[in-house]
């Protein structure tokens, strides 16, 4: 049976968020983005600073408020939910934070981070959820003895395995990961990695992180969603974005990272600056930068389309862009 | 912020910080004493004749009424860590309560509420305040530890509520948040535990404080009404010493300087130990 | 062959931790020859930085000694040389890049004030003269409307600006050594490409030597001309970027190149 898999489980409609400065004018960090997640996929969201990936990932998981649009997690939205639904949902997705250091709570020790979403949920019993935090461990590869350790003890990479087992313990379908790779050094980013596909493969656990690191992305994710400014350029198989990006950003975005490779070209420069999220530009979002820009760019806001000539199997090839519009 | 054993190996390799605790120490054994009804038992007998000079048998002297000095600076010193401990922990935890809600909830009305209140509390000149309570609860022993309750919490809540809005942002916050805890429950696990630092800081000065300002209260005649402090021994030194007998005010203020002397080395200390920025690069 | 102009000999630093010592440098010896561009290039905690730290008297005082035979620049030896001495020479004839240019300007002052102290202070030059050498520098830099960049207060600025503000101001006195710390790694990477452009470009017209620390492998690929990789404070390999990344002769270089080259497909 091909064609699309069944109904996604994660679903983004339409989705604004905005920040209100005290006193002052808001200010939209993502505006209008829709991207679906399927059950058991790995998406990332990838963009440089403001782009607006890291707001729209604490909206998925009730952090901040939206200002419109809907989460559909099963269909239902989360959003407007009340509090007993949304908790269930809670268990049901997890999150990884950036810093390990700063997201786990200093002054408790690892055993009782790992029990906090245990007891919050209401999963096994005094008895059994000791057991529960040590198998964790196991599954993120540490040792049972760091459970009476404090944060402050451990090193980077241990801390955010640590991170990693409190958001599986709960048995979650989606756990959303903002940049939970970026404070590691690259062997142990490697090693990271590695885990993170193992313990996809063995609990068919979905995931969808915020990276600005492509590497890491091209390795991990089945695929990407490029953000500029709080827009949502293009998306699509990571294979066929990173192969035939169809965005002039994301291409950009490709050709200035620096390949350790000394015979390949020096990565282009992409000039100009990215429009403050206050005065947003009329047009396209990246017209001002855009190294292929017509006259049109400059008017109007483009629409999203899909590209034809995906095979079914594969999540559709979507562009926001004038020079795809036929 | 450091651990438990870093913060208490550093204060042992501070000179300062051990004299402090050495002096306090000390204090603390005789308020324990009193307490026990071992020391200072003898604070009200007048068991000498007046104005005796520091001797055998009453070892800093008599006063006026041929009370033995001694006994009283002793039985003081259970005055003074009683007031001393009572705001503390009081004046304290209020204002954690108060400081947290208020950095928790900034910005809203709760926010501006206890905004006020610490406006309107600091507005006041104190010691009228303190004497509008004592006149008020018409001399009862706790006016003034309700007195200085009701104005102390201020500043820890003002360094609370600081604090607590810094760690409001903190990614370990959002991943409670994300488990589904509930406000008061992040609050009270996450949030208030790492103000600790904080609160031990400031109840070690409020401490200092309260002791400091009940010998001034004392003094106005607005403070310990059943039994004795430095500050009613100072009281009456004030008449003793123009006429040449000195062992009162000797023993009140020496006995003060010392512990507080010994207090404020302490707080320092500890601030400083529990300061990870001190030895780290 | 260029003239040695950076000499270090048996570069060590001990940190103080409780009463034990720590060794993070451990005897490192290099030359950097006038306009090349020499990578520093390791993992987290090798020593790199504190290498860097070392060379320009910016150690921590109480928490860490630095011992070395010598710290050659030009005839001066830096390690033998007295507070005072050193800040003549810091500025002047060696400068640093940091890493983090959302702190390393002063938020209260404007760019332009901050941009011309290094004029005033080692060039001698009045306060109108150092206005338009920092304009020129900037304008030298490509950056759009000097004048207005000057008038603005650093939180007003984009990150890439900002580090290109003190790549400018790190370059306004020629010096013979630029030491840049990770100058890139917080920043966006379109910009970073922009960055490390003006970096090598700035260095090879003013003739100065770039002593440039990194993590990022692929940074070292297009912008050093020779590598030194540090490992848990020793250089375990010396060599022009084109032998290294082709033929690494010591096993954590290559292990080094290869996660890195995994990562990137």
């Amino acid at each position: 049976m091909n064609g699309r898999p069944s109904a996604p489980l994660l679903s983004v409609r339409g989705l604004t968020v905005e920040f209100r400065q005290p006193g002052g004018p808001s200010l939209t960090a993502v505006r209008n983005v829709s991207l679906d997640i399927p059950a058991g996929g790995v998406v990332a969201l990838v963009g440089e600073s403001g782009s607006g990936k890291t707001s729209l990932a604490q909206a998925i998981l009730g952090l901040v408020p939206a200002a419109a649009g809907q989460v559909l997690f099963r269909g239902e939205d989360i959003l407007a939910m009340d509090r007993p639904a949304l908790q269930k949902t809670r268990r049901a997705v997890q999150a990884v934070f950036q810093d390990p250091l700063a997201s786990l709570s200093p002054r408790r020790r690892v055993l009782q981070t790992l029990l906090e979403p245990l007891e919050q949920f209401g999963i096994g019993d005094r008895g059994s959820r000791a057991r529960m935090a040590a198998e964790a461990l196991a599954e993120v590869e540490l040792d049972a003895s760091l459970l009476t350790r404090y944060p402050h003890e451990l090193s980077g990479g241990q801390r955010q395995r640590v991170a990693l087992a409190r958001a599986l313990i709960s048995g979650p379908e989606l756990v959303v990961a903002d940049e939970p790779f970026s404070s590691l050094d690259v062997s142990l980013q490697t090693r990271l990695v590695e885990l993170v596909r193992q313990i996809r493969r063995r609990r068919g656990v979905a995931f969808l992180f915020v990276s600005h690191d492509l590497a890491v992305v091209r390795r991990l994710a089945d695929s990407v969603a490029v953000f500029y400014a709080g827009r949502l350029l293009e998306s699509g198989a990571t294979r066929r974005i990173f192969a035939a990006p169809a965005h002039p950003y994301t291409r950009a975005l490709l050709a200035a990272i620096p390949v350790p490779d000394p015979g390949l070209p020096p990565p282009r420069i992409l000039s100009g600056e990215t429009p403050s999220p206050l005065t947003p530009p009329p047009g396209c979002v990246f017209h001002n930068r855009c190294p292929e820009a017509s006259e049109i760019c400059a008017r109007e806001t483009p629409e999203e389309r899909s590209l034809p000539g995906t095979p079914d199997e594969e999540p559709e090839h979507r562009v926001t862009c004038h020079l795809h519009n036929d | 912020m450091n651990g438990r054993v870093e913060t208490w190996s550093r204060l042992k390799g501070d000179p300062a910080g051990v004299a402090g605790l050495l002096i306090v120490g000390v204090f603390l054994l005789l308020a324990a004493g009193v307490w026990a009804g071992v020391l200072g038992q003898g604070w009200a007998d007048a068991s000498g004749g007046r104005w005796e000079s520091p001797g055998a048998e009453h070892w800093f002297g008599t006063n006026v009424l041929g009370q033995d000095i001694f006994e009283r600076s002793v039985y003081s010193v259970r005055t003074a860590f009683e007031i001393g401990l009572v705001v503390a922990v009081l004046s304290t935890l209020l204002g954690a309560a108060l400081g947290a809600l208020s950095g928790w909830y900034a910005r809203t009305w709760v926010d501006g509420t206890v905004m006020w209140l610490k406006g309107v509390l600091d507005a006041i000149p104190f010691y009228l305040f303190v004497a509008a309570v004592a006149y008020a609860l018409q001399g009862r022993p706790w006016a003034m530890h309700l007195a200085m309750v009701a104005t102390f919490w201020t500043t820890t809540g003002r360094l609370v509520r600081a604090e607590v809005l810094k760690l409001r942002g903190q990614d370990f916050v959002r991943a409670a948040r994300t488990v589904g805890l509930s406000d008061a429950r992040i609050l009270l696990r996450h949030v208030l535990p790492n103000t600790s630092h904080i609160l031990l800081v400031q109840g070690t000065l409020a401490l200092v404080a309260a002791i400091k300002t009940e010998v001034i209260l004392s003094f106005l005649g607005l403070g310990v009404q059943d039994g004795v402090s430095w500050g009613l021994m100072l009281a009456e030194s004030t008449q003793e010493v123009p006429a040449g007998h000195f062992a009162n005010f000797a023993a009140a203020s020496g006995m003060l300087f010392a512990l507080l002397m010994g207090f404020n080395l302490l707080a320092d200390a500890l601030q400083d130990a529990m300061d990870p920025r001190q030895a780290s690069l | 062959m260029s003239a040695t102009v950076l000499s270090v000999r048996k570069l060590s630093v001990f940190l103080r931790d409780g009463r034990a010592e720590q060794t993070v440098v451990d005897g490192v010896s290099f030359d950097l020859a006038a306009g090349e561009v020499l990578a520093l290039v390791g993992e987290s905690g090798c020593g790199k930085s504190k290498t860097a730290e070392a060379i320009m008297g910016l150690l921590p005082s109480g928490l860490a000694r630095l011992e070395a035979d010598e710290i050659r620049l030009g005839d001066v030896n830096l390690a033998r040389l007295g507070a005072e001495a050193m800040r003549r020479v810091r500025g002047r004839d060696l400068s640093m890049v940091f890493q983090e240019p959302m702190t390393a300007l002063d938020p209260v002052f404007r760019v332009g004030n901050q941009l011309t102290t290094p004029f005033r202070r080692h060039r001698g030059q009045s306060r109108r003269e150092a206005s338009n050498s920092a304009e020129a520098m900037l304008r030298r830099l490509g950056m759009p409307d000097p004048d207005r960049v000057m008038r603005r207060y650093p939180h007003e600025l984009s990150g890439g600006m900002r580090q290109r503000v003190l790549l400018a101001m790190a370059m306004a006195c020629r010096p013979q050594v630029l030491i840049a710390d990770e100058p890139t790694t917080a920043l966006d990477v379109t910009t970073q490409a922009q960055v490390l452009e003006d970096l090598v470009r700035l260095g090879q017209e003013a003739g100065t030597a770039v002593l440039l620390i990194t993590h990022d492998l692929g940074v070292v690929a297009h912008y050093a001309d020779r590598a030194l990789v540090m490992q848990r404070g020793r250089i375990v390999e010396e060599a022009g970027v084109g032998d290294l990344f082709r033929a690494p002769t010591h096993d954590y270089s290559r292990a080094l190149i290869a996660a890195a080259r995994g990562l990137s497909g």
